[in-house]
This record gives structure tokens, C-alpha cells and sequence, in this order.
């Protein structure tokens, strides 16, 4: 377990009204300070200079899905240790246990519930080395 | 080939074994009408031939031999061909001629008798004091024309025989008391001649026949067989086009359950927000209709989750994640889970009884589904203050967990397909109650996926008891 609580949370994102949701759960229900990026191309940049606890990708998104920008992240030295939690409403139980697999620290499914969603983050935090 | 034919008899089943024998007679009628026509078809040829036979043995017999006789026996041989050139157009003409073959058989019969008997005429009168060498003449021309007669009547044994015999016999009988040792031994050999002539006519017809039957045998296979090349491309086809059918509407179900999903996220999240009072004290009849909101949003996306489910299972793409634990833990952890909708409905969830303590290996996750499934429809049909008992017991190897309603029990007329897929009782139901009808048949799967087994029952007392049983784990 990590020694500091969880704070920080970078969010990619394309969908604007999910983005707004998210964003609200976590600085309102989980008192967390969220970046969302839309544009995956811009993430690692972002991801970057805001410095998160944690990063959360979505799966699908234009020009770069959530897994390959989870492997880019891998190669980059600021964002490889980052632990990464994917959102999802596509993915099947063996897609998400091969990003377990890969390094992910967890997945959440959609339709996510807002209310729950900072505990839920907290609970893989916890779990974390 | 004879496979297939088999294969093809098969389909047909009873009705084919039943107008095997009608075929076998319509086989024979064929068969029967084809060689009539065969002995028809030869007729010209044999005529022409007796007529030049009939010339040369009238130029060459003549002479010695009193004039009108040759004459008379001419006119008889001209006879026999002008009536067989009226029976050969008769049958021709005859437009229903395959009907009529036992008549027309029977005159041609009656034909080659009369023109056998000419040539008979012609040993019983020529022969005897012949000089030698028109002797050797005329038994050679006889000879000549009953083994002639061979090919020509092969068709039919008994007309050969009845041909042969009006040579054979005038011509024996005339040998036989010429009072010469040489002619009565050649009188002996005739009917012995006649009888191998006869035998080989048999054995011929008996090629021909079974020639024909083959031919009518390959046709009607070839016929079969046409049909059930339709047959199977027709129901190749409808299975392919099926199929497409089926995996189109699969991927349009999938995707549309994924993209409804996102939107529904949306919906959901924005609604929980304000429900839970993040944004603030709302208006209370705001908050009612928000609520409203929430409660159906998550309705629709139950159906789309039972919907994903059941595509799942069906397309074989579900796994199931199998580990092993106590049916007790698991039956309180639901009744826990669904307590929040049994309030809804004012029912309450009570265990009954000892639940067994043993262990299952099952898919934890979805038995938990399967569960949550069970209570909320005894929740939805049960009568406002009641109480869905639910007990878990040893059934010899199995351990069966049962939900006991107090409902309106089950109309006997859906009783055979509750567990089928957009089932409900009533199509009021779902508008009341939720739910696409989707639950018991996701249930009835996952169960089954898990080697048990699911059911129903009246409970005593009124209302019904839902069950299913997995083998227990050893």
C-alpha cells in the first residue's frame, strides 16, 4: 500500500459528457484534483507535466486506443511506473486480464456508478505495492 | 450411388417402403412396353429379310415342283408380310400403344406363328424328293430362318418358341417318315436344335430384361437423385442464409448493447450525482423525478446486460470462472445484495431453515446472478408484506437452493416456455414489473453451464417455488 493517499488523477477521455461526470464524482464525492485529456496523442505530454497518482484510460477511443497508449506509456520514463486503471464497456474478462497481465493496476466497467467510483479507485490503490 | 439411393429411401421412410411394390409393377409395365417396342422396331428388318429369303428359295424351289404349289406358298409367305406390315403400322399408330402392350405382344405372337408356319409349309411340302442338293438348300434356309429368328424375337421366348415350333414341327414330321435312317437321326436332332435355340432365346430375353429394368432403375435414381441435390442446395441454401441471418442479427445486437451502454453511463452517472445529493439540496419533486429517471435508466440497462448476456451464452463466448464455496455464504450474500429491491416492493428475504454448510464449484459471480435473478422475480409477483423464503438443502448428490413466493403462481399455459427467451407470462408484466423476459432463460443457461439443473414448482399454500441444483462439491 502505497504510504500517501490517492489525490491526483489524470483522466483520457473523448467523451465530453463522461469526462464532466468523472470529473465531478472524483474532486466532489472522492475531494480528488482531476486532468482530463481528450486527445490520447496529447496524453503522455499531460500525464507528464500534471505528475497524477494515478492515470485512468479509457478503451476506446479515436486515434489511439487505451491500450496502446497504455503501452506507449510503458516506454516513456516519466509515465512507466504510473500504475493505469482502465474504464470500459467493450472489454471481455480476457481482454482485461491480459492488462492486468501487461502492468494495468486494475479495470472499472461502464456504465461505472459516480457515487462509487473514488472508493473503487481507492481500493486498487490500496492494493498496490 | 446405391448409398445415396439408400440414403434418399431413408428420408422418404414408410411412404417409400410402402410404394416400393407399386414401383416394382410399374417397373415390369416399363420394362414389359420396352421390349414389345424392340420387337416392333425389328420388324422391318425381318420382313425385308424374308421377302429376299422368300424370293430366292421361290426362284430356286420352283423348279420340279408344280407351279401353283410355289405360287400358293409365295402367296402365303407375301400374306404373312403384307400382315405384318399392317400389324407393324397398327402399332405404330397406336397412340397408347405402351398400354396396350399384352395385345400387341399377342398379335405378334400370333404373327410369327403364322409366318413360322409358312416356312413349315414350305419343309412339309418342298422337301420331300427334292433332288439332294436343293435338300441341303432348304434345311439350310430353315435352319437359317429359325436362328434368325433368335435375335429377331429375343425379346420375347415364348413367340421365338411358338415360331420355331411351326418350322421345327412340319419339318421334323416330314423327316421322320421319309423312311431314310439318315433323315429320321437329322428328325431326332431337330427338337433337340430347337430345344438349345429355345434356351438361348430364354437366356436372352432374360439380358434384355434385366437390361431394361436397369435402364428404368438408373432413370428413377437419376430422378431421385436430382431431387435430392434440389433438396439438399434448397435447405443449404436456407441453412446459409440462416446463419448469416443469425450472426448478423448477433453482431447488430452487440454492437447496439455496447453503444447504448455509453450513452447510458451518462445518463446514469449524471442522475446518481444528483440523487446522492453531490450537487446540493434539490427540490423535492426535482428529486422525485430524478429519481424516476435513475430507477429506469438502470431498468434499461438491466435489459441490455440481459440481452449482452444471453448473445453471450449463445454464441458460446461466455466463460465461466469456476472456484469453489459455500452455498450458505452465497445465498446471504444475495439476500443482502437484493435487500434494497425486495424494500422496493415491500417483500422481505428470509433465510429458512439450516442452509447446508457443503461447498459447490461454480462460477461465483454469475450463481450470484442467477440468484439475484430468483428473488427479484419473487419480490416482483409477490403480494405487498409477504415474505420470499429461501432455503438450501442436500438433495442426494446435488444441493438445491429454492426461492419460495407467495405469487399468483404460474399460468399453466406458459408453464412450457418460462424458460425461453422474451417470455413473460403476460405482455402487461413487463410494463409493471421490468425486464425483457430474458432472466429465467439467462438462468436456465448459466445453471446448466455449471452442470446443474433448474426448475419450478407450486408451493403448497399458493405461490411458487423456484429451484435449481448444482452437484455438491466432494
Amino acid at each position: 500500500m502505497p504510504e500517501r493517499t490517492l489525490e491526483r488523477i489524470c483522466y483520457v477521455e473523448d467523451d465530453e459528457d463522461i469526462q464532466r461526470i468523472v470529473r465531478m464524482s472524483l474532486e466532489r464525492v472522492g475531494k480528488m484534483k482531476v486532468e482530463v485529456v481528450s486527445d490520447p496523442n496529447l496524453a503522455i505530454a499531460a500525464i507528464a507535466r500534471f505528475k497524477p497518482d494515478l492515470v485512468m484510460l479509457d478503451w476506446m477511443m479515436p486515434g489511439m486506443d487505451g491500450p496502446t497508449l497504455f503501452r506507449k506509456m510503458k516506454q516513456q520514463p516519466e509515465t512507466a511506473t504510473l500504475p493505469v486503471v482502465f474504464i470500459t464497456a467493450k472489454a471481455t474478462q480476457r481482454d482485461m486480464e491480459e492488462l492486468v497481465a501487461l502492468g494495468a493496476a486494475g479495470t472499472i466497467s461502464k456504465p461505472f456508478s459516480p457515487k462509487d467510483l473514488p472508493d473503487q479507485l481507492r481500493a486498487i490503490w490500496a492494493k498496490l505495492p | 450411388m446405391s448409398n445415396l439411393a439408400n440414403g434418399i429411401e431413408g428420408v422418404h421412410g414408410a411412404a417409400a417402403a410402402a410404394s416400393a411394390d407399386v414401383r416394382d409393377r410399374t417397373d415390369a409395365a416399363l420394362v414389359r412396353a420396352d421390349r414389345v417396342e424392340q420387337l416392333y422396331s425389328q420388324l422391318p428388318l425381318g420382313l425385308a429379310a424374308t421377302v429376299a429369303i422368300g424370293v430366292i428359295a421361290a426362284i430356286e424351289l420352283h423348279e420340279g415342283r408344280p407351279i401353283e404349289l410355289v405360287v400358293l406358298w409365295a402367296g402365303l409367305l407375301g400374306l404373312a408380310v403384307v400382315l405384318h406390315g399392317l400389324l407393324y403400322f397398327g402399332y405404330r399408330n397406336d397412340a397408347h400403344r405402351t398400354q396396350h402392350t399384352a395385345q400387341w405382344l399377342r398379335w405378334l405372337g400370333i404373327g410369327a406363328f403364322a409366318a413360322g408356319a409358312v416356312w413349315g409349309f414350305a419343309a412339309a411340302v418342298f422337301f420331300p424328293s427334292h433332288a439332294d442338293e436343293r435338300q441341303v438348300f432348304l434345311a439350310f434356309l430353315l435352319a437359317g430362318v429359325i436362328s434368325g429368328g433368335i435375335p429377331m424375337y429375343a425379346a420375347s421366348w415364348p413367340v421365338f418358341a411358338a415360331y420355331a415350333a411351326a418350322i421345327a414341327l412340319p419339318f421334323t414330321y416330314v423327316l421322320a417318315t421319309l423312311g431314310n435312317r439318315l433323315f429320321a437321326e437329322i428328325a431326332l436332332l431337330i427338337p433337340l436344335f430347337y430345344g438349345v435355340s429355345v434356351a438361348i432365346a430364354y437366356r436372352l430375353n432374360g439380358v434384355l430384361i434385366s437390361g431394361y429394368r436397369l435402364r428404368h432403375a438408373h432413370q428413377r435414381q437419376l430422378v431421385e437423385l436430382e431431387r435430392a441435390r434440389r433438396q439438399i442446395e434448397a435447405s443449404g441454401r436456407d441453412v446459409t442464409a440462416q446463419l448469416e441471418a443469425e450472426q448478423m442479427k448477433k453482431e447488430f445486437t452487440s454492437t447496439l448493447s455496447h453503444e447504448l451502454r455509453t450513452p447510458l453511463t451518462s445518463i446514469i452517472g449524471s442522475l446518481q450525482l444528483i440523487n446522492a445529493g453531490v450537487l446540493g439540496d434539490v427540490p423535492k419533486d426535482v428529486m422525485e423525478l430524478t429519481e424516476v429517471a435513475e430507477r429506469n435508466s438502470q431498468r434499461l440497462l438491466d435489459i441490455i446486460n440481459d440481452i449482452l448476456d444471453i448473445e453471450k451464452i449463445e454464441s458460446g463466448k461466455l466463460t465461466l470462472n469456476p472456484e469453489v464455496f459455500r452455498l450458505d455464504d452465497l445465498v446471504r450474500e444475495a439476500v443482502a445484495l437484493n435487500k434494497g429491491f425486495g424494500e422496493r416492493f415491500k417483500v422481505r428475504f428470509e433465510a429458512k431453515g439450516a442452509l447446508t454448510k457443503h461447498e459447490v464449484r461454480a462460477d461465483h459471480k454469475r450463481l450470484l446472478q442467477v440468484m439475484t435473478n430468483l428473488l427479484s422475480n419473487a419480490a416482483k409477483f409477490s403480494p405487498e408484506g409477504e415474505v420470499v423464503e429461501i432455503t438450501a438443502e442436500e438433495h442426494g448428490p446435488w444441493l438445491r437452493v429454492a426461492v419460495h413466493d407467495r405469487g399468483p403462481g404460474i399460468p399453466e399455459a406458459f408453464r412450457a416456455r418460462i424458460f425461453g427467451r422474451f417470455n413473460q407470462a403476460d405482455s402487461t408484466t413487463s410494463r409493471q414489473k421490468g425486464g425483457a423476459g430474458l432472466g429465467l432463460a439467462i438462468c436456465k443457461r448459466l445453471i446448466e453451464m455449471m452442470r446443474g439443473r433448474i426448475g419450478f414448482q407450486d408451493r403448497e399454500g399458493g405461490g411458487t417455488t423456484f429451484w435449481f441444483e448444482l452437484p455438491t462439491h466432494a
